[in-house]
């Protein structure tokens, strides 16, 4: 057990505990995009970083274990303009923006991110409708690993991996040739966590496509 | 690192099965790319998934360029750019008619870059099938496909005795296992202080304690031999003249731990690092100082070579563990350190070539003559630095800490070459920060170097001379950390891109955006590539704005 003090609240935490853990625990909200309870944190998107009494730079509060007598605070300035800019630039590779109600937009907006400043390259697009059920929009893809890790760590399919390295990272079901040509057993776990719906349900298309 | 991945790679390893990046691997010398047939035939062999295979097929340098029956692969590290610029990728390509990572048609030639060749010492590098070639007149051998092996420089040590420029004798070994216990290695280590000379300079011992106090069946030592670091050879001369030093720095690491085995991780970049390894494994292993009861006490280690496949990010330690294993090389979030969790998820060391090559004397002699050998710096032991080809005489020189980089730059490698002044020197590699000429008299130690925005980092002096443009400085190191940054982090995989592009457009640089976005490449990346790359940029921004084009 630790006793972990998030913006004033004191919260008891048990071994094992996360950062992230206590400040819900205190009922303090943290920004994320990579993390999923139902799967081991990544520590990808580094949008959920955080203050702590001590620390020279914020940390992330997914993968920070808790530990006795920490102090956080969830709205540090330098941890919040950090989270600002990473939205901004994962807002940024997009061909268009995100379909209001994607956990992307809905980050965005709570951190008052509108239109991204930067204007160089976006992902090319790229969609594959193979899958009677599953749409994969490869240009909405932000390597956010939730879904490969749905897969892996939820299915225990090993249908999704994450490709290439850099700017160019993304996804691919199987060797790339689409869901139906891998191991995927359609249960649908990667598009219920994916955040910007690049993987997602083919009748729900014509509708994000509306908004 | 995937927890499932991991254990199915632990229970293939029991079978020896090959790892998947090893079969792809084999598949590119064979026919020259990966194939779907490939891939499916990895999955079978290695126990990976087919997709997970996928992955990894799309990672590595070695595995994306197709290759003809003769590969060219220019090197486009920081030596050869300050050497030549652009022009032997350029001119290389217009002569075979081929852009980076193509093929001709006829499957005869093929072209691709690499990062680094460890040639600095007589940039420009390039690389035609297995044959290194560099220095002056390069480009036409390579166009006129009359490429000879270029010349390896000779090292020197400027301390009375060398510590790292000698052959290893197993001396440590034999006092550690008659004289010493493993605690007494271990305190002795410790009291040394012997701080790592990978880029972090974290203290050896105190990652040797983690992984003793750490709980596991088997414990593993990885020497990191991935010295991608475009500027720095030191780590390949280690490998290639003294790798009898390195293997008996890991048997020391394994007896102070309780570890077993070792591996090895050296770069494909460097073609003679894993048959020099292995030779000198072979060796050791007839005279009993590898293997099962060494030196007929019941201590038993060896150790497994592996060659990477060409990332730069592949040095980072959990990236390191990842492509042992044959997994994409990627970062992962620490905790859980390598120290508790590493190689198969058990208890694993990683230490770097060069502080490994430190053991044995530490073993032999002790802490006290360790702390001797740099009497005028607070950092103990010595350190191996390599020059580029600008200077008069580049090369490995063994050094104490504590001298200046002046007296480095003009005593020891002579001054730049045909009468040419340093503007800048960049020291440690590409995340090390860029010293210019008005403070050369900064001492080369870990704290003086910290205090001007630099680092020790791998060692390497690279010099850039009076017609250097620094936008191009800064657009060059931009781009070699776009292209190698993992894809992991978004700070990282973005916001280097999103920096390189705006140095590369030719377009004013707004100033404001791009402290911003250095601050969040520095507080935010998950690992040191993304969070040191902006350090020669600070450098540049103080030393040099009026040559950067920014508004």
């Amino acid at each position: 057990m630790s006793t972990v003090t998030v913006d004033g609240v004191e919260v008891e935490m048990e071994a094992g505990a996360t950062l992230l853990d206590a400040a819900k625990a205190a009922g303090r909200w943290v920004p994320t995009l990579c993390f999923d309870e139902r799967q081991a944190p990544f520590g990808a998107c580094r949008v959920c970083l955080v203050g702590l009494a001590d620390s020279p730079k914020p940390v992330p509060a997914c993968t920070t274990p808790c530990r006795d007598g920490m102090e956080v605070e969830t709205e540090q300035p330098a941890a919040r303009r950090v989270a600002g800019a990473v939205v901004e630039l994962a807002l940024s590779e997009l061909p268009g923006r995100p379909a209001a109600g994607t956990e992307l937009a809905r980050v965005a907006e709570r951190l008052d991110v509108t239109e991204p400043r930067w204007p160089g390259a976006v992902h090319e697009r790229r969609g594959d409708l193979r899958h009677p059920y599953l749409a994969l929009q490869h240009e909405l893809c932000i390597s956010c690993g939730r879904c490969v890790r749905a897969c892996d760590e939820v299915q225990g399919a090993f249908a999704l991996t994450a490709t290439g390295r850099g700017f160019e990272a993304n996804i691919a079901a199987g060797l790339d040739a689409g869901f139906e040509d891998s191991t995927c057993v359609s249960c649908g776990a990667c598009a219920d966590t994916c955040p910007t719906d690049a993987i997602t349900e083919i009748g729900l298309l014509p509708q994000l496509s509306e908004e | 690192m995937s927890q499932n991945l991991v254990e199915l790679i632990r229970r293939r390893h029991a079978v020896q099965a090959p790892t998947a990046l090893d079969v792809l691997k084999e598949a590119v010398d064979d026919h020259g790319e990966v194939t779907d047939a490939d891939r499916v035939h990895a999955a079978e062999l290695s126990g990976l998934p087919e997709a997970a295979v996928y992955g990894v097929s799309t990672f590595y340098d070695d595995l994306l360029a197709p290759r003809g029956r003769r590969h060219v692969r220019v090197c486009t590290g920081t030596a050869c750019f300050a050497a030549a610029g652009e022009a032997p990728l350029e001119q290389i390509g217009a002569g075979l008619g081929l852009k980076p990572g193509e093929r001709d048609a006829e499957g005869s030639v093929s072209l691709a870059e690499t990062v680094c060749l460890g040639f600095c010492h007589s940039s420009p590098a390039v690389r035609d099938g297995e044959t290194i070639d560099a220095g002056t007149g390069v480009i036409d051998r390579v166009l006129g496909s009359a490429t000879r092996a270029a010349p390896e420089p000779e090292w020197e040590s400027l301390l009375p005795e060398p510590v790292l420029t000698r052959p290893g004798d197993w001396a440590g070994l034999r006092r550690a296992l008659t004289e010493l216990d493993p605690e007494t290695l271990l305190s002795e280590v410790e009291a040394a202080e012997v701080r790592g000379r990978g880029g972090a300079g974290f203290p050896a011992g105190t990652k040797w304690h983690f992984a003793r106090d750490a709980a596991g069946e088997e414990k593993f030592i990885v020497a990191n031999g991935d010295e991608g670091d475009p500027g720095s050879y030191i780590d390949k001369y280690l490998m290639e003249r003294s790798p009898e030093l390195v293997l008996e720095g890991m048997a020391l690491a394994g007896l102070a731990v309780g570890a077993g085995h070792g591996f090895v991780l050296c770069r494909s970049e460097y073609p003679l690092s894993k048959p020099a390894l292995e030779t000198a494994a072979a060796s050791a292993r007839a005279e009993g100082l590898l293997g099962e009861g060494i030196l007929g006490t019941g201590f038993d280690f060896d150790v497994t070579v592996i060659e990477g496949a060409g990332s730069y990010v592949v040095g980072e330690e959990t990236a390191l563990l990842a492509c042992i294993q044959g997994l994409r090389g990627t970062v992962s979030a620490r905790p859980p350190f390598p120290a508790e969790r590493g190689i198969q998820g058990m208890p694993t060391v990683v230490n770097n070539i060069e502080t490994l090559a430190n053991i044995p004397y530490v073993a032999a002699r002790g802490a006290g003559a360790y702390h001797g050998l740099s009497p005028d710096s607070e950092t103990a032991g010595s350190k191996l630095v390599c020059f580029n080809q600008c200077f008069a005489r580049p090369s490995v020189y063994e050094v104490p800490f504590g001298a200046t980089v002046r007296k480095l730059c003009q005593e020891v490698a002579g001054g730049l070459r045909d009468g040419a002044t340093i503007k800048a020197v960049q020291i440690g590699g590409p995340l090390g920060g860029i010293l210019p000429a008005s403070l050369l008299d900064t001492r080369f130690d870990f704290d003086a170097l910290a205090a001007v925005g630099c680092m020790v980092g791998h060692g390497s002096i690279l010099a850039f001379d009076e017609s250097t443009s620094m936008r191009e400085v800064a657009t060059h190191l931009l781009r070699f950390g776009a292209d190698e940054s993992c894809g992991k982090c978004f700070p990282c995989r973005i916001g280097l891109h999103r920096a390189h592009e705006e140095f590369a457009s030719g377009a004013p640089v707004d100033r404001e955006r791009l402290e911003q976005l250095l601050e969040t490449l520095e507080l935010g990346s998950l690992c040191a590539h993304g969070s040191g790359m902006p350090a020669p940029l600070r450098s540049l921004l103080e030393h040099f704005p009026e040559e950067l084009g920014l508004e």
